[in-house]
């Protein structure tokens, strides 16, 4: 009798233990997020583009986002903790490609969806949405190295030391340079990605009084027009991302010629949407999902069309006005300004 | 005996704290478990170290800035060294690092007693000559870890005589905490320099008085806060795999649980136990925050205010207890 009771309980339990595994695998779905650089336009878009993507997908109840500047180690910690916290994906910008490996596959262990955006990440299970980095350096510095007439030296303004995307675009800048054996680079730097290192950067190399050609930048762009024009240097051509500000600049700053190539931050809405395909069972054909990149430049009326089109003076300078991608994103420009999540 | 009761009061305060938060996590998570108590003591133990090396040099009457630049250092020098290398050479890394620590450490006290700059100025300047240094080593994160170096913070031990519901409560990385920190400092508090620690952190003058080699004393507690960064070093390396030449959060963060952990900041009162409670409160009170999904631009302010309001607390009942 009491082993019959003792049965019967453990089938009950075990029967709602299944109904609960069911359940959090049905809408609506708890998203962690983790990510390692606090206080970046390019970074603080693609939170809000992650907020907006779950508010407009309506299938997401709760967003949980470790959102602090820490290193790999603390990254891990943070994704432990997402994995406590039973989330039931996960979107993460890797600190370092390789350093989070361990956290990310006992997430995957846990049951848990890991997308990482922007920039990749070695843990096999882990599926990869990201612009495609390596092209995105490759189009600027073709451009650049046509407008210097093949020829010159060429200042090379790098992202961080060590960074995936910064590894995939040195590799597209160099596929470039290797086409054109006249151009030299002058300076190669790091600007760690942060506007204040960069302009100190160019500004030095200014006062060193040594001629350049052209400026790739990584990103960091608009400063270095900037110090450009304090300096009343030179306006060489240069490269930079599609920030709001710097897509000003290419408008309005006499005698400027440059090109922005897109790198949207909204990356991060895609990272949503792809989460939310892989719960419900769509998983892509390829692990790594790659978007293409565009380019936009102010040397010819076609391309200063459209930089006149992708122009928007209401974002923030250090947002990229690509604020979204298609068939990936589905929120609305007031959404993601708003940079409001489900329940909030 | 007061003093030592209220010593021994600060540290059984902040351990019912940290069993308090321990209740309020299983309360917000009502899963939570063994599993989720390995992560915690994985995530402390960089930070249990940089306490460690803190602790000894702040009973000292000093205080070590470079204590992050130094784990820096020694993890990508770690990681450079392993990557690529046979499982067998990780097992002389390890004890070069260690004594890398231990020997960047005595530089930072012989620049210290040599110089008579004060301490806060020399391990400032020490802080950035390490950080390039490290840049030296690894421009960029990389390198590699032997695998039973990484396995060592993973896991479970098996105990003998134990079932295995208990043993999953003890994590690997626990017991590596414990074992690697009784080590140094139980020896090292029952000896004489240990005493002569102490001594110099309540008055430099008056243990010179008495006889106690002040200048030998100083170094070596920043050699033994040297070679606890060291370990601290190699615990970021057995975690992440890598090594990561840009220094991470653990200077401040080793400074607030010295504090939080009922050291004087001034030097000769405290213990180990207190900061590495500490420390454990601090990270729990993150785990709470991420579960609780409090907007992450709060958090900081939230681990603020708690740290501040704990240690005004603490200075309160210990007023009380001294005018009473």
């Amino acid at each position: 009798m009491l082993k019959k009771k003792l049965v019967g309980a453990l089938l009950a339990s075990a029967a709602l233990a299944a109904s609960l595994g069911a359940a959090s695998a049905e809408a609506p779905y708890t998203i962690g997020v983790s990510n390692t650089v606090q206080g970046n336009g390019w970074r603080e878009e693609m939170i809000c583009a992650i907020k907006a993507q779950a508010l407009a997908s309506g299938k997401v109840d709760k967003l949980n986002i470790a959102h602090r500047n820490t290193d790999a180690a603390g990254q891990a910690e943070d994704i432990r903790n997402l994995i406590s916290a039973k989330v039931d994906a996960i979107v993460v910008n890797p600190a370092d490609p390789a350093g989070i490996k361990d956290a990310l596959a006992e997430a995957t262990k846990a049951g848990i969806v890991v997308v990482a955006v922007d920039q990749a990440v070695t843990e096999p299970s882990a599926y990869i949405i990201s612009n495609n980095q390596e092209q995105y350096a490759y189009l600027g510095a073709k451009w650049l190295f046509e407008q210097m007439g093949g020829k010159g030296n060429v200042v090379y303004m790098r992202g961080a030391a060590g960074a995936s995307a910064d590894s995939d675009r040195d590799r597209g800048f160099k596929k470039a340079l290797a086409e054109f054996p006249d151009v030299k680079v002058a300076q190669e730097t790091f600007t760690g990605w942060q506007q204040d290192q960069g302009k100190q950067q160019i500004l030095d190399y200014i006062a060193t009084g040594v001629p350049f050609d052209g400026i790739w930048t990584s990103g960091i762009d608009n400063v270095i027009v900037d110090a450009l024009v304090e300096s009343q240097a030179t306006l060489v051509p240069v490269v930079g991302a599609d920030n709001a500000g710097f897509v000003g600049q290419l408008q309005s700053v006499e005698g400027l010629k440059g090109a922005a190539v897109t790198n949207p931050g909204s990356i991060g809405g895609a990272g949503v949407t792809l989460a939310l395909q892989i719960l419900e069972g769509q998983k892509p054909a390829e692990q790594t999902v790659l978007v293409e990149p565009e380019l936009w430049e102010n040397a010819t009326d076609a391309g200063k069309e459209k930089l006149k089109t992708a122009a928007d003076s209401s974002l923030s300078p250090e947002w990229p006005v690509s604020i979204s991608i298609p068939n990936w994103t589905t929120y609305s420009k007031e959404q993601i300004v708003a940079c409001k999540g489900p329940g909030e | 005996m007061k003093h030592h009761f209220r010593r021994q009061g600060w540290v059984a305060g902040l351990f019912a704290l940290l069993v308090a938060l321990f209740i309020l996590t299983k309360f917000i998570q009502p899963n939570y478990g063994a599993g989720d108590l390995g992560s915690l003591v994985r995530a402390v133990l960089p930070y249990a170290f940089a306490v460690a090396a803190q602790t000894v040099v702040v009973i000292a009457g000093g205080i070590d800035l470079s204590v992050a630049a130094m784990m820096a250092l020694t993890s990508v020098t770690a990681a450079s060294m392993m990557a690529g290398a046979s499982e067998e050479y990780a097992l002389l890394v390890v004890p070069f690092v260690l004594a890398m620590g231990f020997a960047l450490g005595a530089v930072n006290g012989i620049l210290i007693v040599v110089s008579r700059v004060p301490d806060i100025v020399v391990t400032l300047a020490t802080l950035f000559m390490l950080q390039g240094a490290a840049l030296l080593v690894l421009g960029a994160p990389g390198g590699g870890a032997a695998e039973w170096l990484k396995s060592l913070v993973v896991g479970t031990i098996p105990l003998p005589g134990l079932p295995d519901s208990v043993t999953a409560w003890i994590p690997k990385s626990l017991v590596l905490l414990v074992v690697l920190l009784c080590i140094v400092w139980i020896p090292l508090n029952r000896s004489k320099l240990g005493l002569s620690i102490y001594a110099i952190g309540s008055s430099e003058l008056a243990a010179f008085r008495s006889g106690v080699p002040v200048a030998r004393t100083k170094i070596l507690a920043y050699a033994f806060a040297g070679l606890f960064a060291a370990m601290g070093g190699l615990s970021l390396t057995m975690s992440t795999g890598i090594g990561a030449p840009i220094p991470g959060p653990y200077l401040l963060a080793s400074v607030a649980a010295v504090v939080l952990g009922g050291v004087a900041l001034g030097g000769g009162k405290g213990s180990l136990l207190g900061p590495i409670i500490a420390v454990f409160v601090l990270r729990l009170v993150r785990t709470d925050l991420t579960l609780l999904a409090i907007d992450p631009n709060v958090t900081a302010i939230v681990e603020g205010s708690i740290m501040v309001a704990v240690v005004m607390f603490g200075a309160f009942i210990t007023m009380r207890s001294r005018s009473s």
